[in-house]
């Protein structure tokens, strides 16, 4: 089970919030994966984390954490959504069949010449603008050699001392649970190059296999600035990431897949110390939640062996996060920096770049995430319906379109954050698989508003829309769902009602009040649920206290 | 510093090397890529990246540029090469002593741009004739040996 590295990560002190633990394993990155944990999984952490806190060596372990700072920086890949590699022709599909999709490009033969996909220099263009970067408008591509069997020709073409944009920063917003807050992360650069391939170890492990169909699709390596100082600010610095890729259609940005990778490193130091740690870095983070928890066990363990005056033990490395075990272990040990022999790749020409191309695409960019979220809370909401309406730019459109035809903007907020969100994940369906449209959605709004059908008839009709499609018109007309506001024929349901239940009223007058609430039941359901609740309640208070005096 | 290693690779008549320390070389995959280097025209291009430490040059260290460029070299012709390659790195020193003080560095020699391809995918026809060629192929995977956590 645990050590006590690990359950004293269970209360770590960084987090604002002792629940931390808990919290996030229900989704608290707004990030848009398959949530995978269970229930059960979520009651047991719940479990150990209430034990912990009680346990006396934990304390003196928070005390000693707060006499540290984290020093994070994140390296990540972004995998481009073309259809085509890199530097051929190839398409690139996740998934198909290993070695299918290659060429004499991608597998390194003899006289093939690399020929540069446009559409990657785009979507360079575009992240390097929406991280607010300067972009170099005269950049090349370098080799960088190493050998390993998922590299084919021997080298992989990246770019090495004249990055494609540099200098930038990301803006975010922290979950609400987590204390909430802004925070604005420095970007070191961003860079074009090539993938490799996938290696995986057979089973009996006496050999590795190799699939080269992602050799040579295009990555974008970003370079944060070591800004971050825990595993929840790294973790929203690599959801944000995922949602500007996405807004900006340059990636799908899929963790499991690999689509989007993460390598973080982390050194810690004394609080007040100018001079950085020894730089450990941590690999297969495959999604937020495992970034984050990564992260803050490893600072734990750093400053356990810091603290303990064996800071020595502390070695420059590569980790890797156990998903199991919930620690890292050791993967390789640094003998110095490796020498990748960078040069210019000389089958490539330079990458030259005009002010106008430049201002074309930036002129084409969408509204980023961060604008986005400024817009909805100036427009009144609060950040929690900031958060998730921005978090999807699906859930976002849906939500533009449905105020653009003039729903209230609370209302609109509310319908889809509650029972819309709800009826999705039940189905398992996207915002853009429903059936209801932003403009029923919008009409919907305003017939409640209106007074036309009443809040509970709402519901009914948003459900068969969800599920069926059509228009709020056509289902109330069908249906005969016109909210019932005439005081006369509530009126006459009323008294109706009380001459059936006459044991109830004598009941209701000798005291028991609370059979209210059955007379007002047994007039909604007379009138089939059309009757203004309102006007209901007032009629029938009047009718029921009237007779007893 | 980066690219001896491409000299030693260039300039010289190739002894033995492996592609891959791990690998089996006698295939003719290994003779294709063998061919891709002495085709190549590193030799001719412009290394921005190149050193700068005036006009003396360390010696180099053969036996640390094979061991980069993956190739075996027996002791009596690291002691062959060493005057070979240290003869190619004076000629960069001289080339270091030109005065380019009033000139711009330029990224690349033969900056044209624009060169530049649509997205459109397009299947290689001759698959076949590639998987052909892997040295240990066991359907549908390139068999490789067993890798440990080592670059
Ligand atoms: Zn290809």
């Amino acid at each position: 089970m645990a050590s006590t590295v690990f359950r004293s990560l269970q209360s770590f002190p960084f987090c604002l919030h002792p629940t931390t633990l808990f919290r996030r394993k229900n989704g608290i990155f707004y990030c848009t994966i398959k949530g995978k944990h269970s229930q059960t999984a979520t009651q047991e952490k719940q479990t150990s984390n209430v034990k912990v806190s009680s346990h006396p060596a934990i304390k003196t372990l928070d005390k000693i954490l707060k006499d540290y700072e984290a020093i994070i920086g994140i390296e990540t890949h972004v995998q481009l959504s073309t259809l085509t590699k890199a530097f051929c022709n190839c398409p690139y599909n996740y998934g198909s069949p290993p070695n299918t999709s290659v060429c004499p490009v991608c597998m390194g033969l003899p006289g093939a010449l690399p020929v540069l996909n446009s559409k990657v220099i785009d979507s360079a263009i575009k992240v390097g603008l929406a991280l607010n970067c300067k972009l170099s408008l005269n950049s090349k591509f370098d080799r960088k050699q190493y050998f390993y069997p998922d590299l084919p020709k021997g080298y992989q073409i990246s770019q090495f001392d004249i990055p494609i944009a540099t200098g930038g920063f990301i803006d975010l917003d922290l979950p609400v649970e987590f204390g909430g807050g802004h925070r604005r992360f420095g970007i070191t650069r961003v860079h074009m190059e090539e993938d490799a391939g996938k290696l995986l170890h057979s089973d009996s492990g006496s050999y590795s296999q190799v699939d080269l169909n992602r050799a040579g699709v295009p990555l974008l390596e970003i370079v944060s600035e070591p800004d971050m100082r825990n595993g929840i600010e790294a973790a929203e610095y690599a959801a944000e990431l995922q949602r500007l890729v996405r807004y900006l259609g340059v990636g799908n940005g899929n963790m499991q897949e690999g689509s989007l990778r993460c390598d973080v490193n982390i050194s810690i130091r004394p609080i007040g110390q100018s001079q950085f740690g020894t730089k450990v870095e941590i690999k297969n983070l495959n999604s937020f939640s495992s970034v984050s928890r990564a992260i803050d066990f490893e600072i734990s363990r750093q400053v356990q062996l810091h603290s303990q005056g064996q800071g020595d033990q502390i070695v420059q490395e590569t980790r890797l996060w156990e998903e199991g075990a919930q620690k890292t272990v050791t993967m390789r040990k640094k003998e110095g920096l490796a020498d990748y022999r960078y040069f210019p790749e000389p089958d490539l020409p330079g990458v030259i770049l005009t002010d106008e191309y430049v201002k074309d695409i930036h002129n084409s960019l969408p509204e980023l995430p961060e604008i986005k979220r400024r817009r909805y809370e100036k427009m009144g909401l609060s950040m929690q319906d900031v958060l998730f309406l921005a978090n999807d730019i699906n859930v976002a459109k849906y939500f533009d379109a449905t105020i653009a035809k003039g729903a209230d903007v609370k209302l609109a907020a509310n319908w889809i954050m509650g029972d819309i969100a709800a009826y999705m994940k039940n189905e398992k369906l996207t915002i853009d698989e429903i059936k209801l449209t932003p403009q029923e959605l919008a009409e919907l709004i305003a017939s409640i508003k209106a007074g036309t059908i009443s809040g509970k008839i709402g519901k009914e009709i948003l459900f068969e829309l969800l599920a069926k499609g059509g228009t709020v018109k056509g289902i109330i007309e069908e249906k005969d769902l016109v909210q019932i506001i005439d005081p006369a024929e509530i009126e006459k349901m009323v008294d109706k009602v009380l001459l059936d239940n006459p044991k109830q009223l004598e009941q209701y007058r000798g005291g028991k009040t609370k059979l209210q609430g059955y007379f007002a039941g047994q007039v909604m359901k007379a009138s089939k649920g059309k009757a203004n609740p309102g006007l209901l309640n007032k009629i029938l208070l009047e009718k029921l206290n009237a007779k007893s005096s | 510093m980066g690219g001896r290693a491409l000299i030693l690779v260039k300039g010289l008549p190739l002894p033995k090397h492996h592609i891959f320390t791990d690998f089996s070389c006698n295939s003719s995959s290994a003779k294709l890529l063998r061919l891709r280097r002495n085709n190549n025209s590193w030799g001719r291009r412009n290394f921005s990246t190149w050193a700068t430490n005036g006009s003396s040059l360390e010696p180099p260290d053969v036996p640390r540029l094979a061991e980069t460029a993956r190739i075996s070299l027996a002791p009596h012709e690291v002691e062959e090469f060493a005057p070979k390659i240290r003869q190619v790195i004076d000629w960069f020193g001289q080339l270091q002593a030109v005065d380019l003080q009033s000139v711009e560095p330029a990224i690349r020699a033969d900056t044209q741009g624009d060169n530049f391809r649509d997205d459109v995918p397009e299947t290689f026809e001759n698959r076949e004739a590639i998987i052909a060629a892997v040295p240990n192929y066991e359907e549908p995977y390139v068999k490789v040996p067993k890798i440990l956590n080592k670059e």
